[in-house]
């Protein structure tokens, strides 16, 4: 009787607090019932801080690209009968309406070159640029914003958009970095004096022209010489001249400048083995130790308003943003699509004072819904971080009011959820409460063939990154444990011709396709005529010479390309057994050691895992009937957020990685592949590795970095993209692209394409990716349902749909 | 007189066991080398002035000096660096920890609330019927629960309650969302309360609070059933049977009180621990809490979030063993702390 007591009390219980549950489940959802045209999307990591002088990441952007509108834009070209031209694109002004190339008027003034083109543009704005609150906005609000991206008491993360890379707004360093005091500054990357700027003194020693010091350098790294010295290169150089001058150096290393000093080291660098260096070159071993940046005002920034829409740029490096026709070339929308533009109160209202014990400002604009200023085609209307942000329609935007803009921009509201679990998200794409979706591998089966699905390449090659440092490598082998044969070009080659790039994008990608050189698809080498790199004859034979095909026994160059799969088991084999051999009678390892690879990453996830036990799945049966046969181990280790530095010091033997960005620049690219300050492992030492081309209709033979340099327009000849015709430098990207890749240190594995699926709701204008208008964007997207008609879909489906 | 000095003397000792603790911790982390590597055409030189002026360059001690200074002048705990995901960069740490405290106290209270009864009630009722069929049902689901991890039922309880009979919501409301319904208002960095206290955000809360308290009614309810059936085999009871009480009232009064002493202490503990919040579950349910804080601040390298979050749970660690130690002594008058 008791029991049953307690029996009833305990269910009691249990009822109540089931009852207080099912009473809250009770609360009917609210349901949109709008007619109104809703996407709902997500993100896993949520943007933060949305502000242009300061975002940090991709993330950032996907709230700006929202609230801003472009000087000039990329748009499909359509043919007469308003179809797509598939690859093909157009250049429109948008919130611009003229563009002029003004240098010859400013010339003068700013020292440009008399006859030069692209160093100083006017851009024309329309009149009905408007903030989301109706203010004005005129020229000298993005002059305003420019001070404030370069105030060097902000130090804003975006500053350097303007003076590292192709856009160089006149003194914009300067102004940025003015007081500022740089130890050990390296003239020749500063390029701040040339000898006919110094002073010489009583004493006959030159120095800067404020009398401060500058002197030739033998021991301090140079940037410009991929961080080492001239020491350390002295062995190519004239052995006299470098005694002499060793003789003369103070204890830092330092040459005073002096007309003996200059004449020393004319001769010390005019040798073959230098490459006959001249006087000309001498400031590039220039080195202040202690450079401060004089104090600028603003007006000597290259950007002002010519008049209340007028604004005018004066760059220190040209840029053609105009075809010799006068209409606008890519790089209009590429390189000046815009310039960054704050609202002027709310931004000086939002600006933070130097914390405690700091020196720096900050500022809190454009991370909230209340310091969030629009001027483009959305405005944000919620923000929750981590969480939710939602844009509605700005109805000040000038766009909507455009006849070219008549029926797109069919998006009332976007709601984007940050998700961070792919498992949470998939639930609600088919529940149908967000709208697209990327395919996970789990899934990836049953959906790629959904006639929902498309597919998205990107310019990001992932590839493995073997060490290059000996030493290192030496330094981490153990008793019985050998490690430097990855040292030996052999055994790199032979452990990249035991991988099937397609089998291993097939097994561990969603949809990701074998690649095999540095560029995928993705890369043009000459824009304005839509050329892209792989498809030109130059890169398909560094393809075929690298992956022994010899194009020559096939008909086309297509099909010997086509031929490749980067898999050549007896050949690697051949390869593994001569390294060995070698380096057994070398004595660099026994007959008995092992050889442990040791890979790491950032995290060892399931993907990582599941790559690295394909490798090692490979490189196991790549030494099956060599003398490593059993021989060969991995071993994989998770390093953290430290990887890529722990990499580059050489504490492990293999990551993966590879590089973005610059698609439309390879040769500028390859800097990512030949500077030390970017390799993956920086031991190659590619500023004394030769090599021979003919550039131009004349031999050369160079370091890699200076044919680097000098296809940039940086080094002693200037073969960069305004110098000469894209076509004749395919040929020395070309030849880098070769280089790279036959030293081994970089195996491209495969061409990154994401798989994603779109819910019925909405579409796209095309699913053939345009490189320039992707699937043309919020623009071009339309709906299929109202979100009340969408609401009665679901209900019909369940609240489930098919996508198989 | 003798609690007073026995509390005097622990909460001393709290501190001196926080202070050491902390300083290590403020040392282990700025040994890690702070990641300085750029992208392609970004100039490091702003990197590095943003490391310097976070003083982080400066000689360790150095720091630690400042950084207690900054705490203890300004109450400034210092500003997310970088790459933590989720918070802007220079956004006080204080102000975002605050901001999400909310969501994973009030989960873990509720999932609280939910699995202490609802375990106890388990507990005794199995232990009631010990080796009965019910008891069997009990224990076997149980331990079904307690071994299968959290992302499991996590995720399967997203897929089935919320996606396939859509009786829940799939994640956790947002706050603006909340506040334009119930017109209220939203501020960023506060722990805006007033926004949790309705039915729509209570009900987007049960998926993680039921999936919360699994576990914890698994482990109430294992725990209640092993301490009431000892008690109810000891002397006492065939005592306080013979000296005339029914069963029931022998096992409320005598019994289930015994029984008590160690699971309540426990209690306290996990309450006090629901600050840390759930990794797993936050992430499945999309919730803002502060479970994913504390990894990703070592993830990202960022010092203060680093040092704040280790502080907090550090003194909420050591306060819990303080409290439950003294608990004993209220629950049962036996025990007095510090008495000779």
């Amino acid at each position: 009787m008791n029991n049953k007591k307690i029996f009833r009390g305990v269910l009691a219980a249990l009822l109540a607090a089931l009852m207080m549950l099912s009473i809250v489940a009770c609360v009917p959802a609210t349901q949109n019932e709008e007619e109104y045209y809703t996407y709902n999307t997500f993100t896993t990591i949520s943007p933060t801080n949305w502000n242009e002088l300061t975002y940090q990441d991709n993330n950032d952007t996907q709230i700006m690209s929202y609230l801003g509108s472009s000087f000039f834009t990329f748009d499909f070209k359509f043919d007469e009968n308003g179809e797509i031209v598939t690859g093909d694109f157009e250049i429109k002004y948008e919130a611009a309406t003229k563009l002029e190339d003004v240098t010859a008027a400013y010339a003068e003034a700013w020292g440009l070159p008399a006859d030069g083109k692209g160093y100083a543009y006017k851009i024309t704005l329309r009149d009905d640029l408007k903030w989301q609150n109706g203010d004005p906005i005129k020229a000298e609000d993005f002059v305003y914003t420019m001070e404030q991206q370069l105030d060097p008491a902000f130090k804003n993360y975006r500053a350097d958009s303007f003076y590292v890379g192709a856009t160089i707004i006149a003194n914009a360093q300067g102004y940025a970095k003015q007081n500022e005091t740089i130890e050990n500054l390296d003239n020749g990357v500063a390029g701040l004096y040339t000898l006919a700027d110094l002073v010489k003194n009583a004493d006959g020693v030159y120095t800067q022209p404020d009398g401060s010091a500058i002197y030739f350098a033998l021991t301090t790294p140079l940037d410009w010489c991929g961080g080492k010295t001239v020491t350390q290169y002295s062995p190519y150089m004239n052995a006299d001249s470098f005694a002499a001058l060793q003789a003369l150096a103070d204890e830092n290393g330092y040459v005073a400048i002096t007309d003996e000093t200059v004449a020393l080291w004319t001769t010390l660098i005019y040798t073959e083995d230098w490459g006959f260096e001249g006087p000309e070159n001498l400031p590039y071993y220039w080195i202040i130790p202690s450079y401060t940046y004089p104090e600028m005002t603003f007006d000597k920034v290259g950007i002002f308003a010519a008049s209340d829409y007028e604004l005018v740029l004066v760059l220190e490096k040209s840029l053609d943003l105009l075809k010799e026709d006068g209409s606008l070339s890519y790089k209009a929308a590429y390189n000046m699509a815009s310039l960054p533009l704050v609202h002027k109160a709310t931004y000086e209202a939002n600006k933070q004072e130097p914390a405690s014990g700091s020196d720096l400002w900050t500022s809190t604009y454009n991370s909230s819904v209340e310091t969030t200023m629009s001027w483009g085609p959305y405005k944000l209307e919620s923000f929750q971080a981590g969480k939710q942000y939602t844009l509605v329609k700005n109805d000040q935007w000038f766009g909507y009011a455009l006849p070219e803009n008549e029926g797109l921009y069919q998006t009332d509201k976007i709601v984007c959820d940050t998700i961070e679990e792919w498992n949470s998200a998939w639930v609600k794409f088919l529940a149908g409460e967000i709208d697209g979706i990327g395919i996970d591998v789990s899934v990836a089966d049953d959906y790629k063939g959904s006639d929902r699905a498309y597919f998205t390449p990107d310019d990001f090659v992932a590839s493995l990154q073997l060490q290059s440092s000996e030493e290192q490598l030496a330094a981490r082998q153990s008793a019985g444990v050998n490690k430097t044969i990855l040292a030996d070009v052999r055994f790199r080659k032979a452990l990249s011709l035991s991988i099937n790039r397609a089998d291993f994008a097939a097994e561990t990608t969603t949809s990701s396709l074998q690649g095999f050189g540095l560029y995928n698809s993705m890369h043009y080498y000459d824009v304005a005529n839509g050329k892209a790199y792989r498809e030109s004859d130059a890169a398909k034979k560094v393809l075929c010479e690298i992956y022994n095909v010899d194009y020559t026994q096939y008909a086309t160059l297509d099909e010997a390309v086509d031929a490749i799969t980067g898999y050549d088991i007896d050949a690697a084999r051949a390869l593994v057994t001569e390294a060995y051999n070698d380096a057994l009678a070398a004595g660099k390892i026994s007959a008995t050691d092992k050889v442990v690879i040791t890979m790491g990453s950032g995290a060892i996830n399931e993907t990582v895992q599941r790559r690295f036990d394909y490798i090692t799945e490979a490189w196991k049966e790549l030494v099956k009937g060599t003398p490593l046969e059993g021989r060969l181990e991995t071993e994989v280790k998770d390093f953290g957020s430290a990887w890529a530095e722990d990499f580059r010091a050489g504490k492990y033997d293999v990551c993966m990685g590879g590089w973005t960005g610059a698609a439309w620049d390879p040769g500028y690219f390859l800097l990512a592949y030949l500077s030390p300050a970017y390799m993956y492992s920086a031991a190659w030492d590619t500023s004394s590795q030769e090599m021979t081309f003919t550039m131009m209709g004349e031999e050369y033979t160079m370091s890699l970095m200076d044919w680097y340099n000098c296809l940039n327009g940086t080094g002693e000849h200037d073969w960069s993209d305004v110098a000469l015709d894209q076509e004749d430098r395919l040929p020395l990207i070309a030849a880098l692209e070769k280089e790279v890749l036959k030293v081994y240190y970089t195996v491209p594995l495969y061409n990154n394409f994401s798989a994603s699926l779109l819910s019925y709701k909405v579409d796209y204008i095309t699913y053939t990716y345009n490189t320039f208008m992707a699937y043309g964007g919020m623009k071009y997207m339309t709906y299929n349902f109202t979100d009340a008609e969408w609401a009665e879909q679901v209900a019909e489906a369940n609240g489930e749909f098919d996508y198989k | 007189m003798y609690m007073f000095k026995y509390i005097c003397k622990r909460v001393g000792l709290m501190l001196v066991i926080f202070s050491i603790i902390f300083v290590i911790c403020f040392v282990l982390i700025r040994l890690v080398p702070i990641n300085t590597s750029v992208g392609l055409g970004q100039d490091k030189d702003i990197l590095i002035a943003q490391i310097k002026d976070r003083g982080y360059d400066k000689p360790i001690p150095e720091q630690l000096v400042l950084y207690i200074q900054r705490i203890v002048k300004d109450g400034d705990f210092g500003r997310a660096y970088d790459k933590m995901p989720n918070i802007k960069m220079n956004t006080p740490v204080i102000d975002v920890f605050i901001e999400r405290l909310p969501p994973t106290i009030l989960i873990n209270i509720m999932s609280s609330l939910l699995a202490v009864p609802v375990g106890i009630a388990l507990g005794i009722f199995a232990a009631l019927k010990k080796n009965k069929w019910q008891d069997h049902v009990i224990s076997t689901a149980v331990m079904v629960i307690i071994s299968v991890p959290s992302f499991v039922y996590g995720s399967l309880f997203l897929y089935v309650i919320c996606f396939k009979l859509g009786i829940l919501p799939k994640e956790i409301a947002s706050l603006p969302a909340i506040a334009k319904q119930y017109a209220l208002q939203y501020i960023p960095f506060t722990a805006n309360w007033d926004l949790y206290f309705n039915p729509t955000m209570i009900k987007s809360m049960l998926p993680a609070v039921l999936c919360m308290s699994f576990g914890s009614i698994a482990g109430y309810t294992r725990f209640t059933r092993a301490e009431l059936t000892e008690v109810l085999t000891s002397e006492f009871m065939l005592l306080a049977r013979t000296k005339g009480l029914t069963k029931s009232q022998a096992t409320v009064r005598h019994a289930l009180r015994n029984a008590m002493v160690p699971i309540f202490p426990s209690i306290i503990g996990e309450v006090l621990s629901v600050l840390s919040g759930s990794l797993v579950i936050e992430r499945i349910f999309s919730i803002p809490g502060v479970g994913a804080l504390y990894l990703n601040a070592i993830n990202a390298q960022d010092y203060d979030f680093f040092m704040l979050l280790s502080s907090f749970y550090l003194l909420v660690g050591l306060a819990a063993g303080l409290v439950i130690d003294l608990s004993y002594g209220f629950i049962d008058p036996r025990i007095r702390m510090g008495a000779k």
